[in-house]
């Protein structure tokens, strides 16, 4: 009668929860006021006409923490955890904004130009944290740390590196196509959108197309047998290290691009905390095993509709950390064994009552 | 025997000179903003200027790193400690080990709480709910001068870091003046911490919630900065449709006012280095500062000047001329 949940069904049934927590609280948005669920077309100075909406709020804010949550869930799925993910999109916005304006006292305008040529600037920054992810990998796989320990060290050195890039200054840019990163629009929708479905997608594929995903989850539940199996364990962690780092560079050239700034002690600050709990909200272990790309974009998206649903009602300035904690406090608890067996059972009892028939 | 001589008097010089050098250590917030960054700077090169030697902590906004870096000034045994508290509570043990440490304490800019038990050589800070009146007297005058005092406008506000000092100060001076403004109505508060990324944000959201929005104020330039891209990408001209008035003055914001797209801002000067040597020269002097705290002389800048920004009738000063002075 009691099987035992296979993991696939746990990840599963998590991401149905997760996908449930997600509409109940668009619900509850939308009963208090019908128009938080509205989008319509909108015109801009520049004539053109782009979608304008909550919704596309939460999609737009959401992309940050989206595409860093691809690199942690990775990472999470091998059993290993990423700290430093926070300061490296700090890293890569002043790396950026660097190039762009070089030094502040010889260019002290800010102005639609940009000191090195423009690929540098995007290659740059993306190169640098990749490195900075492969610095990660190999503490991890080479040495042997522990992932929360390995990542720790450039958590804190990060930001540091990022106010030395820029003498602890805050640089400001005007060149356009820097902030057509995130502030420009691709079929009606904000960039970050488009960016964050290219991620996703891409992220997708590697994992799923290719033998990766796989190898990640072996090592994820049992580093050893893998090895003695023959997956090289070590390649894997550092490719997802990498790809972490990547994607928190992409992540923080959006976070400059939005304020055309870079901002070393704020930028990505608590992303760390935020990609992991997307990893878990959407289903996927803490120790390590069967991942859900999915369940980690529905996890970041209930993440930032708590945040829009904050601003949007204008909960007091003093409870909102309250309030953001108390909704995630449910959503977790509602996901535990004990709840979701609890659903289950009666669920099952129902349907026996009923005579229909129960999958496992 | 010779040799022993000069040992000693190596060693008496050493400690001659170790005891003649002065140690200031100053525990600051963080980079939060330009703002911060040339507060940061401007002590720095005063106190060095002096020949002095000087211990510097980036908190990075976090409380728990700042109580850190008081207890290493303490076991530095620093012979002065200027500080900048992120938050107003919470302070209340750590400074107490200060002052067993009998290691005078400057406050710089922010004000703790609770400081009755707590001794201080010298508080230095702006003067937070006088900047919240400035903002809202501006508003009101401009809307005057516009011609638009009969209307009711729909303010909005982005509030600082919830709990800190300049937040609630300014919060309180903006309500004092508007609670007997009856045409500028405040329909939504909240807070954006400061940072540009989340002034946008919030922004963003009361663009959504409210149709109408006159007038935003904003507890800093950044913010306001931030909220601009968000008016702009409402479709709204920052300016004109929406009057936007910041505090703090950093360049960006001059330059803002000068493309027209933010109104005004209500100065909070940085620049605290030069005074803050001076009242150390006087502390070593043996000189008492009191308890009250100093306030700078600060100013308001727009993008025409003449509007009266302090209840006083003090009159703002144009953006475009001072831009030139601005080193931050």
């Amino acid at each position: 009668m009691k099987a035992k949940l296979n993991r696939e069904t746990v990840v599963r049934s998590k991401l149905l929860w997760a996908v449930i927590a997600e509409l109940l609280i668009l619900l509850v948005g939308f009963i208090m006021r019908p128009d938080f669920l509205s989008v319509q077309l909108m015109t801009l100075a520049d004539g053109s006409r782009v979608l304008f909406g909550t919704p596309i709020d939460i999609l737009n804010r959401s992309a940050e923490i989206t595409i860093i949550a691809m690199g942690m869930t990775l990472v999470i799925a091998l059993g290993g955890t990423d700290l430093s993910v926070g300061a490296l999109v700090a890293v890569s916005g002043a790396m950026a904004l660097k190039f762009l304006r070089w030094d502040v006292l010889e260019y002290p305008t800010p102005g639609d130009y940009t000191v090195m040529p423009y690929f540098l600037v995007i290659l740059v920054p993306l190169a640098v944290c990749t490195l900075m992810g492969a610095f990660n990998g190999l503490l991890i796989s080479k040495l042997g740390m522990q992932p929360i320990i390995a990542t720790l060290i450039l958590m804190v050195a990060g930001r540091g590196i990022a106010q030395i890039t820029t003498n602890g200054k805050q640089f400001t840019t005007m060149y356009t196509p820097f902030q057509q990163i995130a502030q420009g629009y691709f079929l009606k929708l904000p960039m970050p959108i488009i960016i964050t479905a290219v991620v996703i997608l891409g992220v997708a594929l590697f994992t799923r197309k290719t033998s990766y995903g796989m190898f990640v989850e072996s090592v994820g539940v049992n580093p050893n047998a893998s090895r003695v199996s023959g997956l090289q364990s070590s390649r894997i962690i550092l490719i997802a290290f990498m790809i972490t780092g990547f994607l928190s560079g992409i992540s923080g050239l959006i976070y400059s691009s939005r304020i055309s700034s870079c901002d070393s002690n704020n930028a990505g600050i608590n992303n760390e905390m935020n990609a992991i709990l997307a990893v878990v909200i959407g289903g996927t272990s803490m120790s390590g095993g069967k991942f859900s790309l999915t369940g980690t974009v529905i996890g970041s998206l209930i993440i930032q509709t708590i945040v829009t649903l904050v601003y949007f009602f204008g909960v007091v300035s003093e409870a909102i950390m309250a309030f953001e904690a108390m909704i995630i406090a449910v959503v977790i608890v509602l996901q535990s064994e004990p709840v979701r067996k609890f659903f289950a059972s009666r669920k099952r009892s129902r349907a026996s009552a009923t005579g229909g028939a129960v999958r496992a | 025997m010779k040799r022993l001589l000069t040992l000693a008097l190596v060693l008496c010089m050493v400690v001659g000179v170790a005891s003649a050098e002065v140690t200031i250590a100053f525990s600051q917030i963080g980079q939060e903003s330009d703002w911060r960054t040339a507060n940061t700077d401007s002590v720095k090169k005063a106190i060095e200027a002096e020949g002095w030697n000087y211990v510097y902590d980036d908190a990075q906004q976090k409380q728990e790193n700042q109580v850190k870096a008081l207890r290493n000034f303490i076991s530095q045994n620093v012979d002065y400690i200027l500080f900048t508290g992120v938050v107003s509570t919470g302070w209340d043990e750590v400074l107490k080990e200060v002052n067993e440490a009998e290691i005078p304490l400057i406050l710089l800019d922010r004000m703790p709480d609770n400081m009755d038990d707590i001794e201080y050589a010298a508080a230095f800070g702006g003067d937070f709910v006088e900047e919240g009146r400035r903002m809202a007297i501006w508003t009101k005058n401009y809307v005057e001068k516009l011609g638009r005092s009969d209307e009711e406008l729909n303010v909005v506000i982005l509030e600082g870091t919830t709990g800190a000092d300049a937040a609630t100060g300014r919060q309180n001076g903006i309500m004092e003046i508007l609670k007997d403004t009856p045409n500028l109505k405040v329909i939504a508060s909240q807070t954006g911490n400061f940072t540009r990324a989340e002034g946008q944000a919030v922004m963003e959201s009361f663009l959504k919630a409210h149709d109408k929005i006159d007038v935003l104020l904003a507890h800093n330039d950044d913010m306001a900065l931030g909220a601009i891209e968000s008016i702009k990408a409402a479709g709204k001209v920052p300016g004109k449709d929406i009057i936007i008035v910041g505090c703090d003055s950093p360049k960006t914001a001059f330059d803002a006012i000068i493309a027209g797209e933010m109104n005004a801002t209500i100065e909070c000067t940085p620049l605290y280095g030069p005074f803050v040597v001076d009242a150390l020269k006087r502390l070593m002097a043996g000189e008492d500062l009191g308890r009250e705290l100093i306030h700078p002389e600060e100013s308001c800048f727009d993008a025409e000047g003449g509007i009266v920004f302090t209840l006083d009738g003090k009159l703002s000063e144009k953006a475009a001329d001072k831009i030139g002075e601005r080193q931050y």
